[in-house]
């Protein structure tokens, strides 16, 4: 299949020699039908919910019998969704934060001091990267059962839990950025003019990299606004956004509107979601690819 | 350690250890402690919430029932239903499917994606981001919303006159097409950097030696990017395995009729059995986990090969 990729390309001026991504009318016209069907594939879902968001009643013709704002109205005045909402907000800002304040340090000291840590780092990074959330917070759950029954079913505990699940996004983010702005000479040059280590990453660490402190943030933030699986098994009797939406996708009761509030909500959290990579992408004009979960270990296949 | 800076590599009593007179052991601690302080919050994050667990994990599964002493027994037990077996069978054969799937969708778009001018590329990478962001619950409802029993597309298709009816919400055929939103755009923008290995002149320098583009991706552009293709496919092989919010959103609902699956599982011991739940879910997690890890040991070792071009 690779073949055919090749013959479809991208505008052919016709030059002497073919070339690699040029194609003919045939090809042109199926990659439009391939680009075509991949975009649906992507938009399509996105419309439905959107229609169910506005639908009265959607279950017999091809679209709903009516329109109307009131799931809108009801779901952002609903107190449960509200508070859903706002703990999740919480939950993901306090993740960010924790992260970069846990991440920078290490990072740093990592590239000017002591190069034992990345490999501590790196190694760590492996265990959220490859296995299932699931599996890790079930043993965060048996741990702290060990340890610290207090904590179970807390705030306190899904934070950490988040915090460490995602601290691989902001890792990867403000190390790429440091290798980015040099900063073993920055901070050697920094020291040569008598500043101390705290001025050093005050004043010379953090405004360097402040793309991947931007990046890193909110790739966690977005991990852990998400995030399911840990929230579900160390977090109950919490009320975060995905536990209320499994909540209502579980109870099918069309005729109560749950699936219409829950179109709502997906909206919403999709929009949450959608300023992040909004924002990530422009930050980083073009260079998205770095960002991925995959950045880590790709990095070794994909840096260019 | 060529990049210390000097005046800390002085400090240091872990790099600058050749020194005349051995260090006391306060100053080795304090050396230590220079070498190391800052990373600590870090460290003990990691090692709190996500070492230990996995540990205590793979100890429990060997302690079954309050028995002192290893054994194997509840191995045998769990890994003999019927269920269990089950559901690492359907695991793996839906994360094969679905990365198989994945590669054969992605690997092409991650080329033509990479040989765009700047504009669409922009707006692909963009919204191949937002779709690789987005998944677990809200993503189950949208695959509902889409292609449910009464989702618009199933809607549509039925509306002119074709008896079609939906895969069901739990079953493999939905849980794939769901799987695939989140699946393909994070294949692509793991592949793209691979893709910009392969340069434009070798096919021209092919064409000059009389190659056809079926040769031509026969002998340098196949070979070349093969290893990129396969860790993309392992990597898609592992998350898949591990999926949870999707699965649960799509299958939970229809209870013991739909698919088994070892996170279900999981989650589902979790919840029903408060006495054996707990040693039974341990020890699907291990197994989970031994897979997860040999695919990632495979990775490793593929990129490492495919690092030859580079």
């Amino acid at each position: 299949m690779a073949v055919d990729a090749a013959r479809d390309g991208v505008r052919s001026r016709a030059p002497a020699r073919e070339r690699l991504r040029a194609g003919g009318r045939i090809s042109r016209a199926a990659r439009y039908l391939f680009f075509g069907a991949v975009l649906g594939y992507f938009c399509i879902p996105m419309a439905a919910v959107l229609i169910y968001s506005f639908a009265t009643r959607w279950t017999a013709n091809v679209l709903p019998d009516g329109y109307t704002l009131d799931w809108w109205q009801a779901t952002v005045s609903n107190p449960r969704i509200q508070s859903a909402f706002s703990t999740s907000m919480a939950l993901a800002t306090l993740t960010a934060f924790i992260d970069i304040a846990v991440v920078v340090p290490a990072a740093y000291w990592s590239r000017v001091r002591n190069a034992r840590i990345r490999h501590v780092i790196e190694v760590a990074a492996a265990v959220p990267f490859a296995l299932p959330y699931v599996v890790i917070a079930f043993g965060l759950m048996q741990f702290s059962g060990v340890v610290a029954p207090q904590f179970q079913g807390t705030f306190v505990l899904l934070v950490a839990g988040h915090a460490a699940i995602a601290f691989p996004f902001v890792y990867w983010a403000v190390d790429g950025a440091m290798a980015a702005a040099g900063i073993e000479r920055l901070s050697e040059t920094a020291e040569a003019c008598g500043a101390s280590p705290m001025q050093i990453v005050r004043l010379v660490v953090i405004p360097n990299i402040s793309s991947g402190l931007v990046t890193g943030g909110l790739l966690s933030f977005a991990a852990s606004f998400g995030e399911f699986a840990m929230a579900q098994i160390i977090g109950r009797g919490l009320d975060t956004v995905p536990l209320w939406s499994a909540e209502m996708i579980r109870s099918y009761s069309d005729t109560a509107g749950s699936y219409n509030r829950l179109a709502v909500v997906t909206l919403l959290t999709f929009a949450v979601l959608f300023v992040l990579s909004a924002v990530v992408v422009y930050w980083n004009r073009g260079q998205t690819v770095r960002l991925l979960p995959g950045a880590g270990a790709s990095d070794e296949g994909g840096r260019r | 350690m060529a990049t210390l800076s000097r005046p800390y590599a002085k400090l240091g009593g872990l790099e600058s250890a050749g020194g005349s007179a051995s260090p006391s052991p306060i100053a080795r601690m304090r050396g230590w402690l220079a070498a190391w302080l800052p990373a600590i919050p870090l460290l003990l994050l990691v090692s709190t919430c996500l070492i230990a667990p996995v540990l205590v994990l793979i100890w429990q599964s060997f302690t079954s029932m309050g028995e002192t002493g290893l054994s194997l027994d509840l191995w045998f037990k769990v890994l003999g239903q019927h269920a269990n077996q089950d559901a690492i069978l359907t695991s793996l054969v839906l994360a094969a499917s679905c990365a198989t799937v994945t590669l054969i969708i992605g690997a092409p778009l991650s080329w033509m994606i990479s040989r765009m001018l700047r504009g669409s590329r922009a707006f692909w990478l963009g919204l191949l981001n937002v779709a690789a962001n987005f998944g677990g619950i809200g993503l189950a409802f949208a695959y509902m919303a889409t292609i449910g029993s009464v989702g618009m597309l199933t809607l549509i298709v039925q509306g002119l006159g074709i008896n079609f009816e939906a895969p069901r919400e739990g079953s493999l055929p939905a849980l794939l097409m769901a799987y695939e939103y989140t699946n393909v755009p994070l294949f692509v923008l793991l592949t793209i950097p691979a893709m910009a290995i392969l340069r434009d002149d070798w096919w021209e320098a092919a064409q000059t030696a009389a190659a056809t583009r079926l040769v031509f991706w026969r002998r340098i552009g196949g070979p070349i990017l093969a290893p990129f293709l396969a860790a993309g496919w392992l990597l898609i092989f592992t998350w898949t395995l591990g999926i949870y919010g999707i699965a649960y959103g799509l299958a939970g609902q229809s209870g013991a009729t739909a698919v088994h699956l070892i996170t279900l599982q999981i989650g589902s011991a979790l919840q029903s059995d408060v006495l054996l739940g707990p040693g039974r879910a341990a020890i699907l997690a291990v197994v989970l986990m031994a897979f997860a890890t040999t695919s990632l040991v495979l990775y490793r070792i593929i990129l490492r090969r495919a690092m030859r071009w580079l």
